[in-house]
Parts: C-alpha cells; structure tokens; sequence
C-alpha cells in the first residue's frame, strides 16, 4: 500500500518539477496524468526539454541520465514511467 | 545623410504597457521602478510556446508582435547594446559553482537567439540581423533598418530591447535605467502604403568633437520621446559619433 502511495506522491513531484524545470505557466501537477505521453503529440515536450529534464532529475533526485541510456526513451514517455524510473534508479538493490 | 520613416512604433517597460502611458512619460520622462520580475504576458502565443522566452525575448516580442501583419514576410533587426545580461549571469554562477549548464540557457545565450525566436514563432523566412553596439546601439540598427528597405524590402522592423542587469553589473552597465523594448516599423518614403502617422526622418552623422553631453536616456526612449512630442530634432553624441536627427516636414 505504501509503495502505491510513493509512486503517486513521486509521480505528483515529478509533475511539479517539469511544471517548474520546463517554466510551462499556467500547468497544475493535475494537469499531467501519470499515463499522459509528455513529448509531442501529448503535453508537446522536445529533445531539448528532454536534455533540460534529464538535467533537473539528476539534480532533484541524484540520479544520472546517460544520454545513451538504453530504453531512455521509454523512461521518459510519461510521468509513471518516469516515477518508476526514479525509483528504480534510488534503490537499485530494492529489484 | 539617410532618410527613415517610422510608419508605426510600439513599446514596453515596466507599468509602460499603452500608448497613453508612453505618451504620459515622453511629456515627462522619469525612470520607472523595474523589480525585474514583471514581465510582458505575451498573450498572443500559447503557454507551450512561450516557456522559453527570456524576460528580454518577451519584452522584444511583446512591443514588435502587431507591428508584423500575419501574411507578411518582413525583414528584422534586433539591437541590444548588452543582451541577456540575467542569462548569462546565472550561467557564469553555474560555472562558478561547478554545476552543469541548463541545456535550453546555453542554447538560446546566443545574442541573435531572440531574433531566431521571432522568425520561428512569427514563421518569417526573410533576413534578420542582431545587433550590439555601444550607447549609439539604437542608431546603428536604425542605420541598419534603413539599409534593407534600400536593398529592396518594403518595410523592415527594428527592435531596440535592453533589460536592467543584475546587480553585479551596475559598476559597467550605466545606460539602462530601466527595462524597455522599443519596436519601430520602417517604411519605405512617401510611399502609397505610407501609414497616415508616420514620421519621416533625416539621420545625419558627424564627427563628433570630443565632449558633447551623452543623451540624458537611452537613444532609442529618447527617439520615442521625440516622435510622441513631435520634436523636429534631436542630437545624440557618443565618442566621436554624433547623431543628427531631423523631422521632416
């Protein structure tokens, strides 16, 4: 039950600093559904937003983004994935 | 001697956001409180394409956006004597600090960054060119202005930006009392699509011969308080540039 609250509560922290990282006015958290794709045709992001979140994560969370990192494209697709990501990376031992 | 017609003109600054406020402080021109927070809402672009606009970038597109008709393909000069001042001070902090660079700060730190927005956000295809001078910044774009209608344009737009720098900066940055961006249409002379408004003038350069006082505001504030007051002529000196500028009748 605690791990379903963590992954919403990280989810929502994960909105809020793209809200934040990406300067979009004007967003809620709320307004990025967890499965909502974040780049183009969903909320509309690019590459170069994807480098600057990259960024933001590794600062927030002390992770490190590989740009050559296998599957990134996947992790970074939607606000879960990118939660479940983050966890991931945090304990890497928990798996 | 060159002939300039401004055929429309906008501009922005800290609580200067109409004509009649404009109008108001070129009766009585004074410095006007800059928090360095408020900042041109932009209104006219979507939020997703607004986010990465500079305080500068949106003073720049706020004061140039209607100046640009929807179907036209208008060439553009951008001019600013110290650019992205707040930019480039927080990259330099990250520097210092050994942190890595914002991806979408370095990439837009460039000056002609602003004039590259414009033609992606405005779809304009045609020349633009960006500009830093010294003080006389707002004649050399003008210079610059007048340069592409007698290459061919029919009209060009030249906007004149400059945004108070970081504290750090007050010891080297003294022409910039306040935040402003000043946007000029350039028309071609008496021209049969000539706006009713416009004002043509005559800029003549000099040698300047030393010590002639500095313009009291920055050049192109102290353009637009001449234009308001209809003022038929106004001298700029800088170094050994002087800057005469005469109404025409």
């Amino acid at each position: 039950m605690n791990a379903v609250i963590d992954q919403a509560s990280l989810e929502q922290d994960i909105a809020r600093l793209i809200i934040d990282t990406l300067n979009l006015e004007d967003l809620q958290p709320g307004d990025i559904p967890p499965d909502q794709p974040l780049f183009r045709d969903g909320l509309g992001l690019d590459s170069v937003d994807a480098l600057e979140l990259a960024l933001a994560l590794q600062k927030r969370y002390g992770i490190r983004v590989e740009s050559d990192a296998k599957n990134a494209r996947e992790h970074f697709a939607t606000v879960a994935n990118l939660a479940a990501y983050v966890a991931s990376q945090q304990a890497p031992c928990a798996d | 001697m060159t002939a300039i017609r401004v055929d429309a003109w906008r501009a922005w600054a800290p609580g200067l956001d109409t004509p009649d406020a404009w109008h108001d402080w070129a009766m009585a021109p004074r410095v006007v409180p800059d928090d360095g927070q408020v900042q041109p809402a932009c209104a006219f672009l979507p939020p997703m394409q607004r986010r990465r606009l500079s305080r500068l970038a949106r003073m720049t597109l706020e004061a140039a956006w209607p100046l640009c008709g929807d179907d036209e393909q208008l060439p553009f000069v951008f001019a600013s004597r110290h650019g992205e001042t707040t930019r480039t001070f927080a990259l330099l902090g990250d520097i210092a600090d050994g942190q890595p660079l914002s991806p979408t700060q370095f990439g837009l730190s460039v000056h002609n960054a602003i004039a590259g927005q414009w033609s992606i956000l405005r779809g304009q295809r045609g020349e633009s060119t960006a500009i830093a001078g010294e003080a006389d910044t707002f004649e050399h774009a003008m210079l610059e202005g007048a340069l592409l209608l007698d290459a061919g344009a029919p009209a060009a737009l030249v906007v004149v930006a400059e945004e108070r720098p970081p504290a750090a900066y007050a010891p080297w940055i003294e022409d910039v009392p306040f935040s402003y961006a000043v946007a000029l249409r350039l028309g071609r002379q008496a021209s049969a699509g000539s706006a009713p408004g416009g004002a043509g003038w005559q800029l003549r350069h000099a040698r300047a011969d030393g010590d002639r006082a500095r313009c009291a505001w920055p050049h192109a504030l102290d353009f637009l308080r001449a234009t308001i007051t209809r003022e038929p002529s106004l001298e700029h000196a800088w170094k050994t540039r002087q800057w005469i500028w005469q109404r025409q009748a």
